[in-house]
């Protein structure tokens, strides 16, 4: 329904390998990429104003800046690790075209004078990082990675990195710990990676998604690609469209359309006779919409206005048919499993967050348990060591925002089940809760 | 290398102006004005900050966020609240997290009183918690090590003792296992956690989880009394202060000296103590009789003594080593070179070297200081291994690699002797950096070729400047621990105290040395033999020697030395322990003090004089070894001395 670039003819059979990529036109972009000098091809990547694709959304031309200019060691680190729950977009697109990520990082790394780089994948992806390794073998053996590229000055060395699968190894410190053989925890910022990441070298860090635009871009002009989208989030994303949905997979869109055109018009809703309760707009750690913000167009600002966020671009649908504790419990047990330790408020905030979900549900809890709940997402937010505390207390700290009267229904029933509560208020309660679920209520609760 | 020399700069704390080194961290910032932010996991002498326990949430005017007060610099113009509504919120919530897990089993906690999470619970704490459920639970207490109790449940997980083990000392034990609210310190392969540093991990810890097996539930910090004193167990010197309770040393603690031991201490240091007020002391005077050493009154052991010297007269030997001070050094000097007219005596084990060396040794132009280690460019290990022969060097050295970029050269006496590899040494010092500090240890002017080593090192000094240059140098681990000083008190052959020129007398010719002593002792020239806190068949240990603590090279020819103490008609011993040769030969045995119960000075190998002061009254019998010797020079020569 859009310009698809990424996804164009992305089921072709054979694309993977370097013949049917190069009949296409793959490697073409390196080949004039690399006849530029490495400052013209930086010029258009920040006049294509992309926005990384990966969650923060920062622009990766100015990312690439960033890195000191001289003629120390750098790296350029590719995060292939995408662990965010609901985000599969990645995984295709190396699947199917793995020259398109390595024509990218060669670029990307031209543009930003790296010497040396790697793909860091997580370590489920066997089967994507099987494809990964055919393909660089066969770009190395044509001459596209390596010493002198295409006989210009330009040598990268690649290597693709298999992770051991944590959440954690996503975040882009935790990641060059674990690429250095560290346990992967994140590190203290600043330094940022542009100054001091792998190695203590200046390092450029970016997403699958990211460095596999990065030949369109040398293709099309950066102020061509910066003519799709929005003015602040210029260009097409991959969406994973899963949950509550009939068609869920992988779309690319261009950014700044109706959100309701993804889920319903491309993902075709949720089932017959349900409606949508709520959505991560941008992964698992992204505060959730309702059934009523799916006209908010869907963009970096736009999102960060309605107090959520882009993210990696995972839209997870729950319809009216899941309770919203489920949805809670479900998120805060995935981030306690995933918090790394390091920090006091993640560690302990994660867990105190799952034991206080898990009393709700099992009728032990008061309504206070909900007060401390939102105050412990509060504490958590904004003072831990990396981004991990908040993605749990984010989308924990909107639900109990936003369905506060479902969570305090679902309270007391529980309460009456365990048989804590009791009394005559028992019917009553059931059926308004009964009410709240079944219809589908919407999120002020006016059952309550 | 270049050390760091901060400028001054001025912030605004808590609307305080306060001036403060440019870029320390806050939380040493706001020091400056009085203000104090509480941590955890900071710990300057552990390197960077790792921002881990979040408790030094800080608000900084310009910045959104709460920062980490550990790991921010300060800058000239910052403003900083440290007691804004929000920064107490973040500050009263770590505390709440931090607690969620904590047993609060403070009345039965070794660190109860001394708690750095106490502490902070009562100044920065809301004095509640909203947790109801139920805390993470382990197996507790676990041995870590036959040293250290872990108790994985009052764990806040600082991360502390495993960056020590990380990168301090190196030994890269300790890691985290599990994640998130699971993880548990441990060693990676489940095996006691041994290494030569171990024990500081009980100090680093804030909390009651990693304790001192030797201490813990011997006292509580309300009933013990500190007491400083300097460790004398090796030639490091680590500045230390003693735990006493009941005149007893319960526990050592680092009383860090940032030019001596970066406040670190190694576990012989940390652990001994038990065996210095144990029951193998000796506390009473001892003569022989009938073959066997039996205890008897001081004045029955002096007589003995004196009677001894008297009969020996000139024909004496004296040594002295251990933790002999440099007063007892002089005393025994006096008694044995002017009273007795002995020329004989040493602190040496390696032999003498000509006056003329010593003084240049001693040159104060090529002396270089143990800080020196860390920021030179290169420092030369010449037959020195520091781990076994000064231990808390070996943390210096690594700190120097780790932070500093320091080239480790490590060699031997046969590369300094051999021409084309003295060549190559030269090359790889000089390509370091001019800055080259030579660590070496007395053994390498030890036998027949000691005097030429000794002489290529002046030699290497010299081609490569060392004199002329800040931060450069020599630093010698002599074999006792206070070698430095009783050379310079005069316990050597060839030169009185200060290394100066002897008496007239002919003195500064024919006196012996510790060799020459054992072999005119086994020839029957020498008759008596004068022991200081040493024994030649035992080293330089002042421990009952045992493997671990025996240093490596003990007295170089045990059988000479075993002819030597059978052949001698007296043998006099101060001696904290019966160790070999004492127990075997000596016909006198005076209780000596350990260095807890001594006062007196010592010479730090770097030239430092360093104080000892009694923490704890002498045990039984014994005597000042000064009171001691100054009875037995009145008794042997009663006229002389007080003319």
């Amino acid at each position: 329904m859009t310009t698809t670039l990424l996804f164009d003819r992305i089921d072709e059979p054979g694309l993977h390998t370097l013949e049917v990529y190069r009949r296409r036109g793959g490697y073409e972009a390196l080949r004039k990429a690399l006849a530029m000098p490495p400052e013209a091809v930086l010029h258009e990547l920040e006049a294509s104003a992309l926005r990384g694709r990966g969650g923060a959304g920062f622009q990766m031309g100015k990312k690439v800046s960033f890195l000191p200019k001289g003629g120390m060691d750098k790296y350029l680190v590719c995060n292939a690790d995408e662990s965010e729950p609901g985000t599969f977009k990645d995984r295709e697109l190396m699947q199917k075209c793995p020259h398109m990520l390595l024509e990218g990082i060669v670029i990307a790394a031209h543009a930003a004078g790296a010497t040396r780089s790697f793909i860091y994948i997580r370590g489920e992806y066997v089967l994507q990082a099987d494809i990964l390794d055919a393909a660089l073998a066969e770009a190395r053996a044509a001459g596209f990675v390596g010493e002198q590229i295409l006989g210009s000055d330009t040598s990268l060395s690649l290597v693709v990195h298999r992770g051991a699968g944590a959440y954690i190894c996503g975040e882009e410190t935790g990641l060059l710990d674990s690429l250095e053989g560290k346990r992967g925890n994140p590190r203290l910022k600043p330094p940022f990676p542009a100054n001091q990441g792998l190695y203590q070298g200046p390092t450029l860090i970016n997403n699958v998604e990211t460095l596999c635009t990065v030949p369109t871009i040398v293709t099309m002009g950066g102020s061509e690609y910066a003519k799709l989208g929005v003015e602040t989030s210029t260009g097409t994303k991959l969406v994973s469209v899963s949950g509550h949905v009939q068609r869920p997979g992988n779309y690319e869109i261009e950014l700044g359309i109706p959100s309701r055109e993804i889920i319903y018009g491309l993902a075709g809703g949720p089932p017959e006779g349900r409606r949508v309760k709520c959505w991560f707009p941008g992964g698992s750690s992204s505060p959730v919409l309702t059934g009523e913000d799916l006209d908010i167009p869907y963009d970096f600002d736009s999102m960060a206005k309605a107090g959520t966020m882009l993210g990696s671009g995972a839209i997870i649908v729950v319809d009216d048919s899941t309770p919203i504790l489920d949805v809670a419990l479900k998120v805060a047990k995935f981030y306690r499993h995933e918090s790394c330790g390091k920090c006091t408020p993640c560690r302990e905030g994660t867990s105190w967050t799952v034991t206080m979900l898990e009393r709700i549900d099992a009728g032990e809890a008061t309504p206070m348990d909900l007060e401390i709940m939102a105050s412990v997402q509060e504490h958590i937010m904004g003072n831990c060591l990396c981004v991990l505390g908040d993605a749990m207390a984010m989308p924990i700290g909107s639900m109990i925002a936003k369905f506060r009267p479902e969570l305090e229904a679902h309270m007391a029933t529980a309460r009456i089940r365990s048989g804590v509560g009791g009394g005559a208020a028992t019917e009553g309660v059931l059926a308004a809760q009964g009410a709240l679920v079944g219809a589908g209520a919407g999120p002020h609760g006016e059952a309550h | 290398m270049p050390r760091p020399a901060p400028r001054t700069i001025t912030f605004t704390i808590d609307g305080l102006e306060v001036q403060a080194p440019e870029n320390s961290m806050l939380v040493d910032a706001a020091k400056h004005g009085d203000i104090e932010i509480p941590v955890f996991c900071y710990e300057p002498k552990l390197g960077n900050p790792v921002g881990a326990c979040r408790m030094c949430l800080v608000e900084i005017e310009g910045i959104p966020k709460l920062q980490t007060g550990c790991s921010t610099p300060v800058k000239d113009g910052m403003v900083v609240h440290t007691q804004s509504e929000r920064v107490k919120v973040a500050q009263n919530s770590v505390v709440e997290f931090l607690l969620i897990n904590h047993p609060l089993d403070c009345p039965v906690c070794d660190k109860g009183g001394e708690c750095p999470l106490q502490d902070i619970t009562f100044g920065w704490g809301r004095g509640i918690s909203r947790y109801v459920d139920p805390k993470r639970h382990f197996v507790k207490p676990l041995a870590l090590s036959p040293l250290i109790a872990i108790d994985r449940e009052r764990c806040i997980l600082c991360y502390r003792c495993v960056r020590f083990s990380q990168e301090i000392s190196e030994d890269h034990q300790l890691v985290l296992q599990e994640r998130g609210a699971h993880s548990y310190v441990s060693t990676f392969d489940g095996h006691p956690y041994v290494a030569p540093f171990s024990g500081n991990i009980v100090e680093l810890c804030p909390v009651g989880a990693l304790t001192s097996q030797p201490y813990r539930f011997r006292a509580r910090p309300w009933d013990i009394e500190d007491a400083g004193s300097v460790c004398t167990l090796c030639p490091s010197q680590c500045n230390v202060t003693l735990t006493v309770r009941d005149e007893r040393v319960l526990r050592v603690l680092s009383r860090a000296n940032p030019e001596v031991d970066d406040g670190w201490l190694c576990d012989r240091g940390r652990f001994a103590y038990p065996a210095l007020g144990g029951d193998a002391r000796v506390t009473a005077p001892l003569v022989r009789d009938g073959g066997e050493l039996r205890p008897v009154s001081w004045e029955r052991a002096l007589e003995e003594a004196a009677a001894g010297l008297r009969r020996a007269g000139e024909r004496v030997g004296a040594l002295a080593g251990g933790g002999a001070t440099c007063e007892e050094g002089l005393l025994l000097a006096r008694l044995v070179r002017e009273v007795l007219g002995s020329p004989h005596l040493d602190s040496r084990v390696a032999g003498a070297l000509p006056l003329e060396l010593l003084r240049a040794l001693a040159e104060p132009s090529l002396q270089a200081t143990v800080s020196d280690l860390e920021f030179a460019h290169a420092v030369l290990l010449l037959d020195c291994e520091p781990v076994a022969d000064a231990a808390i060097l070996d943390l210096r050295l690594r700190k120097g690699v780790r932070r500093h970029g320091l080239r480790l050269v490590p060699a031997g006496r046969a590369q300094l002797l051999d021409q084309a590899a003295r060549a190559q040494l030269l090359d790889t010092l000089r390509a370091a950096g001019e800055e080259v500090v030579v660590l070496w240890h007395e053994r390498l002017g030890a036998g027949a070729e000691g005097e030429r080593a000794v002489r290529a090192l002046l030699d290497l000094a010299a081609t490569l400047g060392l004199a002329g240059i800040d931060g450069a140098g020599l630093l010698e681990v002599p074999a006792h621990t206070n070698g430095r000083g009783l050379r310079e008190a005069g316990v050597l052959p060839n030169a009185g105290p200060e290394l100066g020129e002897l008496d007239e007398g002919g003195l500064n010719e024919g006196g012996l040395d510790a060799q020459g002593i054992a072999t005119a002792l086994a020839a029957g020239e020498l008759s008596a033999l004068y022991l200081l806190d040493v024994d030649p068949l035992a080293g330089p240990s002042p421990l009952p020697s045992s493997e671990h603590l025996r240093s490596p090279w003990a007295a170089p020819e045990p059988e000479l030395w075993e002819r030597a103490l059978e052949r001698a008609s007296t043998v006099i011993a101060h001696a904290t322990f019966l160790t070999e040769g004492v127990r075997a030969h000596a016909n006198v045995v005076f209780p000596a003090l350990a260095y807890a119960e001594k006062e007196g000075t010592v010479v730090h190998p770097d030239g430092r004089v360093q104080r000892l002061r009694p923490g704890v009254a002498r045990p039984g019998e014994t005597r000042d070894e000064r009171r001691v010797l100054d009875e037995l020079t009145a008794m042997v020569a009663p006229v002389a001395v007080g003319s």
